[in-house]
């Protein structure tokens, strides 16, 4: 599976109060970016006595080079790990970049450690971090009574980490 | 020696001399005289020599024969003559001398001259070059030759046309021919370009594009899911409704119903900011009789519209609507319309009236009908086209008999349907627009490429009437400002990623340019560049996406018939706008905009999956409607940029990969998929019989009963009788279905479409032990138990199906009409201890039925045969089972893998009902296609046999004595069952009616119990499946029955919830697969 579609996606549940649902959601997601139930308190009094199904939407897909690498949760670790690795060594770029978001923060801490660590030394790390946007649907189960649909934005963060050799900078 | 061989030896000896027969044997002298002279009409008289021959004429004269042989030839068996007459001899033997040389002479078999020669010297030109043959055969193949070359010229004679080529390829001409070839089915303006590059199908009354000629599959996944992927999607018809707002939600609330999600009245359609869909139902019927889905659009309401709309002063609350429906659905949906909208009264068209029209009519490719398919036909249809036909005289250009063959339709057909009581007008718009699909998240980008909104004319201060729309348009401010909102949304597009991005059903309209205009010179494609967008305020964009479109933007003039026929009769011709590039001074650079050059269109956003938790928004895109005969414009420039296209196959994969039922294919309980169902199994049937018979899948044998539909009626009835009779056969359960038997007609089942109880199960689906299901609200879906799947089941009537989709768990490739089965608890341990396996096997069924397909001539051999067989088995049918070919088919299927079912069946099921319902249906069976020649005696004595031995040894538990009872309730289901044992079997008997019908590999048609016929039960079937390339395993769709599902849930371990087996119709392995219900 690519990178390219690295965060999932959206998801559905019934919900009785804003904030439960949001906690709920979170060992939903399956393949695994999950946000931390952020600050959902503002957009979520309003709409205590309807129940309304949260769809996530995809996170904004920002262009992509070829040595950007996306972290998902779907994939299985060693594949991702191996991409890398071929990226840095047979790719012709003397970087990487290793972005992840939510939950997949930590695979792609883990991944750029094992780079590391794997190449004896060679490499070094450089980390930023960022807040990524990200969109809910609100679809009100029934749909007759509760007017226009909404939309609320969260924040979830993410991780972009520079994997580089030092003498080729 | 059959027959065949006869014919054999008939074609080898045809030439020969008829008297040159040797023989040595008296019998096989016997045979040559049979041989011989079947056509010669000589003597058949045995000879006691064998070469002792004689010419017929002489046979009884002399020479040879000798007085006393007709008393018989063992007399002087070795004797030779005593005396021979020399000229009799001479002259037999000149005689056979004769035809010899006759013989020789002759060619032989298909004399083509070629077979003369041997291989290493035929050449490959010789059927051209006759002097590249040898001498000898030169004249031989000279007059093949000439012949061949005449009988060439006359068949291409008689196919010519009186007139010339060139007369043929005249403009007027060729519409006419068009026009007659499309009288059957309509085409679709792009019909050419696809015919030119696809597999055309008649369909619906359409010619339709299937499948691309050259090889795509893979590469139109990857545009669905990476770019961009094109198609014509004119053939849905759209259905216009006008009238008062309430009036109109009210008629139409009785069609729909909330459970099953938005409906008309949902408002964020009704203001006509976003697309619906919606399945409409019979008006009052809800949960019976849906007739399928629909999409549909409102008008927005807005003060905008004004200006130019009439209707506007009528009140805001007069609405618009427009309802798109799959072309076989419209013959239910439109008298279904009329009558909850109390629309009777056919409003005629108005008579032809002789207008000027600046230009003549575009090619046919570009408007190719107007009209109505053959459905439509009845209905209406062509309004449009007899509208547009009647225009076209007016242009002065072509005579207006050229324009017949665009209404195949009588003239005089109503489109248009008014209601007095409640002012609703139904219109029937079908061709009157062109609908194209964009899908794939790059179709934004294609879109922006391709459109340009339109520019102003600055004819705004000429203020003089003009026959087109735009420079009217422009006059109004409001209109103006509304026209630049539009393009900067549209312009804010660049700035978007993906498709899925702006929200689901979003709708914008809008003004544009003509895009041949801006025709690049070279195909190329399409990328999302967001640097060029970049001038794009961040936050009004986050605002669209957020927001979606502001509901004025959605208006369009594309709305108003009278812009719409506008835009179609001033649409400038291919030519003009080549002659407009070629006075271009610059070559390349941009035409001047012409006045005609604005069109109407309307995008619509369409929402990916939806549904699920995988994959989201999977293979969104646009849709995008464009006013007729502007078809091919807008084609070919969007081809231009790197589109794929697809048919109506790649559709099919589309919705398959979002996991929705595809129309009509996956509705089966709708009228139209009940049609669908019934086509496809014919077009199936053929293909098979058209192998031959010892190519062919024997499915009989791979216990398949129905391999090319899917028996759902039955399998809905059996299963409210397993359950039912699990429940203990209480009384009054016991009453209940059979009732429900009597008085329910054909097909009562219905598909599932109530939201809370499809997300009930969907969450019921999922195996428990996992984090998913703790997480669950445990408010929202009750924990699944007996009390609760009982109501459940109790809410929706037994007869109900599910829509679910399999993937499977290991390897293997569903395919259409795979049997979804219930695994056995020892499937279940099977696949806890390696998770990893393949699954388990179907045992062998054997086919009953091959000796009578096979040799429907030998009867009376074949009777003894089964009856002492069947005999045999009835003395002691565990004993051998396997190799039987009893009278009890089903039974002894059932039997014959004594060792997996027999043996499981009380292990895994330990209640009794499931094993029962094994033998249920068996013993109901026997009656129905028993082989047993022998009418009273041996049926009756095989049905009681059979049942005892198998209903003890299976079903230690007495409720089997009701199981006894019920097969005379399953055989009434059945149409030709007859419970009585003794007089079905002699019903059947004659065998020569059963036999007729009779197909090897396929069962006849009273089908056994569907649900009991393999070793596992089955709970439904697959209707589309596949190895799908977005999952990466093989992943199937279908319908299960809702109880069945129910009663496997509730037996199966928390852990292997939702666990099922899966096994194609051609194949013995079962698979092991997970169900999703998505919601």
């Amino acid at each position: 599976m690519c990178s390219i579609s690295p965060f999932p996606v959206s998801d559905s549940l019934v919900m009785a109060k804003p904030r439960s649902l949001i906690s709920a959601s979170i060992p939903q997601t399956p393949p695994g970016i999950i946000m931390p139930p952020a600050d959902g308190s503002g957009t979520g009094v309003m709409m205590d006595p309807i129940e309304y199904t949260l769809r996530k939407r995809l996170p904004r897909k920002l262009p992509k080079r070829r040595n950007d690498v996306y972290v998902n949760m779907k994939t299985d670790f060693r594949a991702q790990l191996a991409r890398c690795q071929k990226l840095l060594e047979g790719g012709g770029h003397g970087e990487i970049r290793v972005h992840g978001l939510g939950l997949a923060i930590n695979r792609a801490i883990n991944i750029a450690l094992q780079l590391q660590a794997s190449s004896q030394g060679a490499l070094q790390l450089a980390a930023n971090t960022s807040t990524v946007e990200l969109l809910d649907d609100m679809e009100p189960e029934d749909p007759d009574e509760a007017g226009e649909p909404m939309a609320r934005s969260r924040n979830n963060s993410a991780i972009h980490i520079k994997v580089f050799y030092p003498d080729s900078q | 020696m059959s027959t065949a061989k006869h014919r054999m030896r008939d074609k080898k000896m045809r030439n020969q001399p008829i008297n040159v027969t040797y023989s040595s044997q008296g019998s096989s002298h016997w045979r040559n005289g049979g041989g011989t002279p079947t056509g010669r009409g000589h003597d058949l008289s045995p000879h006691p020599w064998g070469h002792g021959s004689s010419h017929s004429g002489h046979a009884q004269g002399g020479g040879w024969v000798r007085g006393h042989q007709r008393e018989g030839h063992g007399g002087y068996p070795q004797a030779l003559p005593t005396h021979i007459t020399a000229s009799a001899f001479a002259k037999a033997r000149a005689a056979e001398v004769n035809a010899m040389l006759m013989a020789v002479t002759k060619t032989t078999g298909s004399s083509h001259v070629f077979g003369g020669l041997p291989k290493h010297m035929r050449r490959r030109a010789m059927s051209h070059n006759t002097k590249r043959l040898p001498c000898r055969l030169r004249d031989m193949a000279n007059n093949m030759l000439e012949k061949s070359q005449k009988a060439g010229q006359k068949m291409k004679k008689e196919q010519s046309k009186s007139k010339s080529r060139k007369a043929r390829r005249r403009h007027g001409n060729m519409l006419l021919e068009f026009n007659r070839r499309q009288r059957k089915n309509l085409w679709l303006e792009t019909h050419i370009w696809h015919a030119k590059r696809f597999h055309v199908v008649k369909r619906w009354g359409y010619c339709l594009g299937d499948r691309p000629t050259y090889k795509c599959y893979r590469a139109c996944y990857r545009a669905m899911s990476s770019h961009c992927l094109l198609q014509d999607m004119s053939y849905y018809c759209c259905v216009e409704l006008q009238g008062p707002g309430e009036q109109l939600l009210a008629a139409l609330s009785k069609l729909t119903s909330k459970e099953t999600g938005p409906t008309f009245a949902a408002a964020m359609c009704v203001s006509g900011r976003r697309q619906g869909s919606v399945v409409v139902y019979r008006a009052g019927q809800y949960p019976l009789q849906p007739l399928g889905p629909v999409t549909f659009l409102w008008r927005p309401t807005t003060q905008g519209r004004g200006g130019q709309e009439d209707q506007g002063s009528q009140g805001s609350t007069h609405r618009q609507l427009w309802i798109w429906a799959h072309p076989t659905m419209k013959t239910d949906l439109l008298p279904e319309l009329q009558a909850v909208c109390q629309c009777s009264e056919a409003v005629l068209p108005p008579a032809p009236v002789d207008l000027p029209v600046p230009q003549p009519a575009p090619t046919p490719t570009l408007a190719p009908g107007p009209g109505a398919g053959p459905e439509a036909a009845q209905t209406s249809g062509s309004g449009s086209k007899r509208k547009w036909s009647s225009r076209e005289p007016e242009a002065a250009g072509p005579p207006a008999k050229k324009l017949l063959g665009y209404s195949t339709i009588s003239a005089t057909t109503p489109v248009t349907w008014r209601s007095s009581t409640t002012g609703i007008v139904i219109s029937d718009l079908t061709m009157e627009m062109v609908r194209y699909r964009l899908i794939g998240p790059l179709s934004h980008s294609v879109l922006t490429e391709t459109l340009a909104p339109a520019t102003h004319t600055d004819a705004t201060g000429k203020s003089r009437p003009s026959p087109f729309w735009w420079p009217d348009h422009c006059r109004d401010d409001c209109n103006m400002s509304l026209h630049q909102q539009q393009a900067g949304v549209f312009n804010m597009l660049r700035g978007v990623y993906s498709t899925a991005e702006v929200p689901a059903g979003s709708v914008l309209g809008l003004t544009v340019d003509d895009p041949r205009l801006t025709l690049p010179n070279k195909r190329s494609k399409a990328v999302s560049d967001i640097r060029k967008a970049q001038g794009v305020n961040e936050e009004r964009r986050r605002e669209l996406m957020l927001k979606g479109i502001p509901e004025p933007l959605s208006q369009s003039s594309l709305w108003d018939r009278s812009v719409r026929d506008n835009v179609t009769h001033n649409k400038m011709t291919d030519q003009e706008v080549n002659r407009l590039r070629n006075d271009v001074l610059v070559p390349g650079s941009r035409l001047p905009t012409p006045l005609q050059g604005r069109v109407p269109v309307l995008l619509v956003q369409q929402s990916g999956k939806s549904q699920g938790t995988e994959m989201g928004s999977w293979g969104a895109g646009w849709d995008l409607l464009l006013p007729k005969a502007w078809g091919m414009a807008f084609w070919v420039p969007l081809v231009y940029r790197g589109v794929r296209i697809g048919g109506l196959r790649m559709s099919l994969k589309h919705t398959q990969n979002k996991g929705e039922p595809h129309f009509p294919h996956d509705y089966p309980d709708c009228p139209a998929g009940a049609r669908f169902q019934e086509e496809q199994e014919a077009e199936l049937l053929a293909k098979f019989r058209r192998r031959p018979p010892a190519k062919r899948t024997n499915y009989i044998k791979h216990g398949c009963l129905a391999p090319f539909r899917c028996p759902w009626q039955q399998l809905v009835e059996e299963w409210e009788l397993i359950v039912k009779e699990e429940e203990g056969g209480g009384g009054e359960d016991a009453v209940v279905p059979m009732e429900q038997e009597v008085t329910p007609p054909q097909s009562n089942f219905t598909v599932l479409r109530n939201r809370k109880s499809l997300r009930q199960l969907s969450a019921w689906c999922r195996p428990t032990s996992s984090k998913c299901q703790r997480a669950r609200n445990p408010g929202s879906t009750p924990q699944l138990n007996r009390n609760v799947a009982a109501s459940l089941l109790s809410s929706h009537g037994g007869s109900s199906l599910v829509w679910i989709r399999l993937s499977l768990v290991t390897k293997g490739q569903p395919e259409q009409h795979a049997l979804v089965c219930v695994p056995t608890a020892e499937d279940l341990q099977l696949v806890r201890k390696e998770p990893g396996c393949t699954g388990p096997q179907e045992p062998l069924h054997t086919d009953h039925f091959k000796s009578r397909v096979k040799r429907p001539r030998k009867k009376d051999h074949n009777k003894p045969g089964t009856s002492s067989s069947s005999s045999a088995k009835q003395s002691d049918p565990a004993s051998v089972p396997g190799v039987n070919p009893g009278p009890d088919p089903s039974s002894s299927s059932s039997l014959t893998n004594p060792s997996s079912s027999c043996t499981s069946a009380p292990s895994v099921n330990p209640d009794p009902s499931s094993s029962s319902s094994l033998t249920n249906p068996s013993s109901s069976c026997t009656s129905a296609p028993s082989v047993n020649p022998d009418p009273s005696s041996s049926s009756s004595l095989t049905n009681p046999s059979s049942s005892c031995t198998s209903a003890p040894s299976v079903n230690p538990d007495p409720s089997s004595s009701s199981s006894l009872t019920n097969p005379s309730s399953s055989c009434t289901s059945a149409p030709s069952v007859n419970p009585d044992p003794s007089s079905s079997s002699s019903l059947t008997n004659p065998s020569s009616s059963c036999t007729s019908a009779l197909t090897l590999g396929l069962w006849p048609e009273p089908l056994p119990s569907v649900t009991s016929h393999c070793s596992r039960v089955t709970l439904g079937w697959v209707t589309q499946g596949d190895f799908s390339l977005s999952a990466g395993c093989g992943e199937a769709l279908g319908l299960l029955s809702l109880t069945g599902l129910l009663h496997t849930l509730l037996r199966q371990p928390d852990g292997q919830r939702g666990l099922v087996l899966l096994r194609n119709p051609g194949s013995l392995q079962y698979r092991f697969a997970k169900i999703n219900i998505e919601v």
